[in-house]
């Protein structure tokens, strides 16, 4: 049986004029329902019951430097490298429990809030607040101060988008100018080896006759690989202090990181010496020939004892 | 008399029809078949004689009747109680004329040409019956005999599988040379349904036709492709590929001329290689289309299964000829519209057209059934008293090596040679 | 201690009963008395540092070719080129040797700042191979800096964009490879020599060609020319691809070729009694070899198929050199030879082998019955240098289960050569004449093997090609404990027990014949004085 109205909606007769429908999308989209309290609930026990034990299962995580946040009060700006979708799950996981449930990440509103549902889920389980990659757009400025004068962390992604080769991309400005304005303090992070847990799928779909025979293989593939987070020391704006300097001053602190970790592991037989973090200025397979192995993994597999079996 | 008939008895053909899911012919003991004594038909009139038949075939839409399987729209088109029976060779009772007006004395063997048309119905000649398209005609209700497609479905004019005598019209009747054995002239009407039906099919010398069933149609079919190109009348296809379950239909397909014989599921893979064609999603998929395909596809099974098989084998443009009787079928029609496929429905007989020259299908028939010899498909004759060993054999006849089951009414005890034509 | 030569032993009443292959099995079986059995040198040591002989071996080549570093400056065209999955067998544990050489050479192309960089599967007319496979064949690190920016290629011989006509050989032989290597500035090839036939100039000239330049020698004439292709002057294959090859450098391709060998030290720990002599296993071998052997006849046919071609090879690099063609496979050659020669005194009536689960062509598959063929007829039987083992019209005796069974991905062409062509005839030169031209031109084999994981149309007839020489020279092949109706489908004989297979060759050889076995895997070539 056809459902009718007023079971349906109703249609819109011809001649009355029609208001311009309110899309709730993109930058429109309004987050605040997803910070009142039962949404906050749900989204505390998604984060520590569902989304940490995956991520332990599938990215088992280091954590250095978090002692200095220990004695940090909110509200606290991250400002991240950026490599693949699962960075934020694993940041969440490495935050401090005094800091983790009062945390907003802004996202991408062109990807993370392209649709209604979308938006919805993303504002649920992360905690997501719409935020233009390029520049910064004054509407989510706004919301922005207004979260952190409430007392919620944001966390950022600088870069504006993962990076594509493994390297560090320039920073925008957004965490910069957030802080200056709002006076809370920046905390560089640098996250290493999630680009080998979920990569930033780079391939075209479709079959190319001749080719590696991946191709036609669309997405990204989750496979286990470890990771670390390294946390550095909180950056605080002074009074005068002048956004887009700052903005360098960020940047050049999650690359120091960056050069940390790299050098931990950096092996004798590279003879290009590459920018650490930034990577050679050359074609796309020096500069992932350059990049040293995240987290020292054995390359030789053990000797088997007997064969693995594949049914 | 003694003579198998089959009554209308719902609840026997619901009987039957359960016990047919145990196989094919089990509905025999169960059904609306049924050994009796009754009186012979009466003569229907004027050019009608009597005839005691010496060979009845059983036939898979005998079969399908017996185990309650046939199609509803059948149900108008027979009177009951009727003989079943209608691929009989019989001797003649009394003297008379056959369907080209000549002479037939007493004692002289014929084949009878079961369709009963307009001639037989004493009614002036639908445009079907005037053609010589008997096998069309639109009056198989009408006339002074009562409803009945065929002989072997009508009430007033008995069937073959009886110990005689039976009704037939002289527009029914063809003289056996002889030259044929009672087995060759038994197979002479299933092989005038396969040479009618090979016809149905538009193949020339460049065409790859695939068979899909090497029963008794499915033999007669690649018999007949043979037979036309042998006697000139059309030259052979490139490559006749055939599908056949069985190794005894296997061997009898090889000798009677096709090229590529297969066993069933290897049918597509068979035809992929004939005609080089590509194929449509995965290799190794479940059921994978093939891209091109053969030309003219002959369908002598008549299930939903071997109708979707054939949609997967046709080329685009190309015929599905249905030759094997066929039920109420689900199937999904899109590849056939997709591919402009033309679906052929090929049934019974008539006159069959070559240039100048124009035959009834059944004299043709007979030259072939003479020719190839093939009355060494015949499997084994069963007394009618045994009728239901008969159904399970002809149910069974694939896996137990046979072919065509006759009955040979008036002989005391079976016999059977097993493994088909030497 | 240095490793002991291989050796022939004679039968005699106090030897143990020898280890045979039966496909995805092995068995115990004991040869009648005389029978002389070869044995495999035993396994080399690996070099303890690769990694520096390479870098020595780039540095250092061999003949009329400049050092690598020599080669490599920013503005070129670099193509690399490395064997397919063919090689090694059984596939080599982690580091795969292509995947150290390939990192050596990637580092000085680094170095020197070089851009332009591609590297090629030289695949002929192979299978693509998948995702997992080149991970394993070059390591993660090359192939995640290659293969996402479209930069590792399979070569595709039915690309015509992607051919260069080259010319024609003094002998009238196409010659055709691919384009990008064709016309890159320098081209490296990683070669891996399993077996002497491999390497040389049949590295570009067969690997990277297309089926216009194959047909000249994979033919059933030059096979049968080559008596053996293992043993290169006898090797009328060796001939046309030195033609071929000599035609692709004096049209100014720049070939730096990189060889290398491997010691044959073919199973794992648990699997070692496989490559000792039977009379020198200990307990744990026995236990290992019972256990083993129990639990792969209980196993599901299936589940054993995958339990064996998950078996990683300890074999390791033994040699490597660098540079220039000829120069290098020579030096290559002889030192395959020093690892798998063992001296062979004379001919007998019957050659016997057992043959295991794996041969070039079903790596990760199915061994097919055609391969079983192949494998027994053409690789095993032609592992000689001299003459033969077994004397002219003398009989083979083959020990696989040799089922009807086809891997529909990666041999589909097989499966319609076994059921189309072989009732027809198993004439290599009919087969050749009367249906190779459809299967090899056939649109859906074309596309199956350009876009998909399958071999050429066309390949199954090579396989049966590579045992025209075989064909020839014996009058009889029997397979024990092969499936009946696919025996006799390839033309051969089957047999229940080695008994019975001598009972059917009784009417060649007579009722006392003298046997040779081969006990390989591991690899040996046997240099035969007649």
């Amino acid at each position: 049986m056809k459902a009718r109205f007023p079971i349906t909606k109703p249609t819109w007769p011809n001649n009355v004029p029609r208001p311009n429908p309110k899309r709730n999308v993109g930058l429109d989209y309004d987050t605040a329902w997803a910070r009142r309290y039962p949404a906050r609930l749900a989204r505390a026990i998604f984060t520590d019951f569902i989304s940490a034990p995956l991520v332990d299962l599938v990215a088992p995580t280091t954590i250095v430097g978090a002692d200095a946040l220990s004695r940090l009060e909110g509200p606290v700006i991250f400002a991240a490298n950026h490599n693949s979708h699962a960075d934020t799950a694993v940041l969440l996981k490495a935050i401090p429990q005094h800091l983790r449930h009062k945390v907003v990440v802004a996202a991408a509103s062109d990807f993370f809030f392209d649709s209604t549902t979308k938006a919805t889920v993303m504002s649920l389980i992360l905690g997501a607040i719409p935020i233009e990659r390029s520049k910064v757009n004054r509407r989510s400025a706004e919301t922005a101060l207004q979260l952190l004068d409430e007392g919620w962390s944001v966390i950022i992604y600088p870069e504006g988008g993962r990076s594509p080769d493994g390297w560090m991309h320039d920073f925008k400005g957004g965490a910069a100018y957030l802080s200056v304005r709002a006076g809370a303090p920046v905390v560089p992070v640098f996250i290493d080896g999630t680009d080998k847990v979920l990569p930033k799928s780079r391939v075209e779909p479709g079959v190319a006759p001749g080719g590696s025979g991946s191709e036609d293989r669309l997405g990204a593939k989750l496979r286990r690989h470890p990771v670390s987070v390294t946390f550095g020391r909180p950056l605080r704006p002074s009074e005068d202090t002048d956004a887009r300097r700052f903005g360098g001053v960020i940047e050049d602190a999650v690359a120091q990181l960056g050069r940390e970790v790299a050098s931990d592991y950096y092996q004798a037989r590279r003879h290009v010496e590459p920018s650490l973090t930034y990577g050679p200025p050359a074609a796309a397979w020096r500069r992932a020939w350059a990049r040293p192995p995240a987290i020292k993994v054995s390359e030789r597999v053990p000797r088997d004892s007997w064969p693995t079996t594949r049914f | 008399m003694r003579a198998l008939i089959i009554e209308r008895k719902l609840t026997r053909f619901a009987a039957a029809r359960l016990a047919s899911t145990f196989g094919t012919g089990r509905g025999a003991g169960l059904g609306p078949l049924r050994l009796t004594d009754r009186e012979a038909p009466r003569d229907p009139g004027a050019n009608w004689y009597g005839v005691t038949p010496l060979l009845s075939g059983i036939c898979g839409s005998d079969l399908a009747t017996v185990d309650g399987r046939s199609s509803q729209y059948f149900e108008h088109l027979v009177s009951f109680p009727f003989i079943p029976g209608h691929e009989v060779v019989a001797v003649m009772n009394e003297d008379g004329v056959d369907a080209h007006g000549r002479p037939l004395t007493k004692g002289t063997r014929v084949v009878i040409q079961p369709v009963l048309g307009c001639a037989a119905r004493g009614l002036p000649l639908c445009p079907a019956c005037e053609a010589g398209d008997v096998g069309r005609c639109q009056h198989l209700t009408a006339g002074h005999i009562r409803a009945g497609l065929q002989t072997g479905y009508c009430a007033d004019t008995g069937g073959g599988w009886c110990e005689g005598p039976m009704q037939a019209h002289a527009s029914q009747l063809y003289e056996v040379p002889e030259t044929l054995s009672n087995d060759d002239a038994v197979m002479v009407e299933p092989m005038a349904c396969a040479l009618h039906a090979a016809l149905r099919g538009s193949y020339d010398q460049a065409s790859v036709v695939a068979v899909v069933g090497a029963g008794t149609l499915g033999l007669g079919v690649i018999a007949a492709i043979n037979f036309l190109d042998s006697t000139n009348r059309r030259p052979r296809p490139r490559r006749v590929v055939v599908g056949a379950r069985y190794l005894a239909q296997q061997r009898i397909a090889r000798l009677l001329g096709a090229n590529d014989v297969v066993p069933g599921d290897q049918l597509i893979r068979a035809v992929r290689t004939a005609t080089h064609s590509m194929v449509v999603g995965r290799p190794n998929g479940s059921t994978p289309q093939l891209a091109g395909g053969a030309d003219v596809v002959y369908d002598c099974v008549g299930s939903a299964s071997s109708l979707a098989e054939s949609l997967q084998l046709v080329a685009p443009g190309g015929q599905i000829v249905m030759v094997g009787m066929p039920g109420k079928a689900s199937v999904d029609l899109a590849p056939l519209w997709q591919r402009e496929v033309e679906l052929v429905g090929a049934y019974a007989y008539g006159s069959e057209h070559f240039g100048e020259e124009t035959a009834a299908t059944f004299d043709l028939a007979i030259e072939m059934a003479g020719t190839m010899e093939l009355g060494r498909l015949v499997t084994a004759h069963y007394p009618i008293e045994r009728f239901e060993e008969a159904i399970a054999h002809a149910g069974m006849a694939g896996p137990r090596g046979a072919v065509k089951i006759v009955f040979e009414p008036g002989r005391k005890k079976a016999s059977t040679q097993e493994g088909g034509p030497r | 201690m240095s490793p002991r030569p291989g050796f022939v032993l004679e039968v005699d009443r106090s030897t143990p009963p020898t280890l045979l292959w039966h496909g995805e099995a092995f068995k115990l079986q004991k040869l009648p008395l005389g029978t002389r059995v070869v044995y495999a040198p035993e396994p080399f040591a690996a070099l303890e540092d690769p990694e520096s002989a390479i870098r020595a071996a780039l540095e250092n080549p061999e003949g009329d070719q400049k050092p690598l570093s020599a080669l490599l400056h920013a503005d070129m065209k670099l193509t690399i080129c490395f064997d397919d999955i063919s090689l090694p067998l059984p596939p080599m544990a982690a580091p795969d040797v292509r995947q150290m050489v390939i990192e050596a050479v990637l580092d000085q192309a680094a170095e020197a700042g070089v851009d332009d960089v591609v590297l090629i599967a030289a695949l002929a007319l192979h299978r693509r191979m998948t995702e997992p496979e080149l991970r394993h064949a070059l390591g993660n690190r090359v192939y995640d800096a290659f293969a996402p920016f479209g930069k590792l290629l399979q070569h595709d011989a039915e690309d015509p964009d992607n051919l260069l006509y080259i010319g024609k050989t003094d002998h009238g032989e196409d010659v055709e490879i691919n384009k990008r290597a064709a016309e890159s500035d320098l081209l490296v090839y990683v070669n891996i020599n399993l077996v002497s036939m491999d390497g040389g100039h049949k590295s570009v000239a067969t690997g990277l060609a297309s089926y216009k330049s194959l047909r000249h020698h994979h033919n059933p004439k030059t096979m049968r020319h080559s008596k053996s292709f293992m043993d290169a002057p006898a090797s009328e294959l060796h001939s046309a691809n030195w033609r071929m090859g000599r035609l692709i450098k004096e049209s100014g391709v720049n070939i730096f070729q990189i060889e290398t060998t491997l010691n044959t030290d073919t199973f794992p720990e648990n699997f070692k009694f496989l490559q000792k002599r039977e009379w020198e296993w200990n307990l744990r071998d026995r236990i290992t070899f019972a256990g083993a052997s129990k639990a792969l006849d209980a196993a599901p046919h299936k589940m054993a198929r995958n339990i064996l071609q998950g078996i990683k090879s300890p074999h390791a690099l033994r040699t490597v050199h660098a540079g220039e063609v000829e120069a290098v496979h020579q030096k290559i050659v002889a030192e395959v030879w020093e690892q798998q020669g063992v001296a062979v005194e004379g001919q007998t009536d019957i050659v016997t082998m057992g043959l295991p689960y794996i041969c070039p062509y079903n790596v990760n598959s199915i061994m097919n019955p055609i391969l079983v063929a192949c494998l027994g007829l053409g690789y095993f039987f032609n592992s000689y240098r001299g003459a033969p083992v077994v004397r002219k019209g003398g009989v083979a005796i083959l020990f696989h289960p040799t089922r009807p069974e086809f891997h529909p991905g990666h041999h589909p062409s097989y499966i319609d050569f076994f059921e189309q062509v072989l009732p027809e005839t198993t004439d290599p030169t009919v087969m050749h004449e009367q249906f190779e031209e459809a299967y090899a031109t056939d649109p859906w084999y074309i596309h199956l093997y350009r876009t998909g994981h399958a071999y050429h149309g066309v390949h199954p007839f090579y396989m049966w090609y590579w045992i025209s020489h075989a064909l020839e020279h014996l009058d009889k092949v029997i397979i024990v404990g092969g499936d009946p109706a696919t025996v006799r489908r390839l033309g051969f004989h089957p047999a229940t027990t080695l008994d019975d297979a001598l009972e059917i060759a009784k009417d060649t050889v007579g009722p006392s014949p003298t046997i040779t076995h081969l006990h390989t895997p591991p690899l040996l070539m046997a240099d035969v004085t007649p």
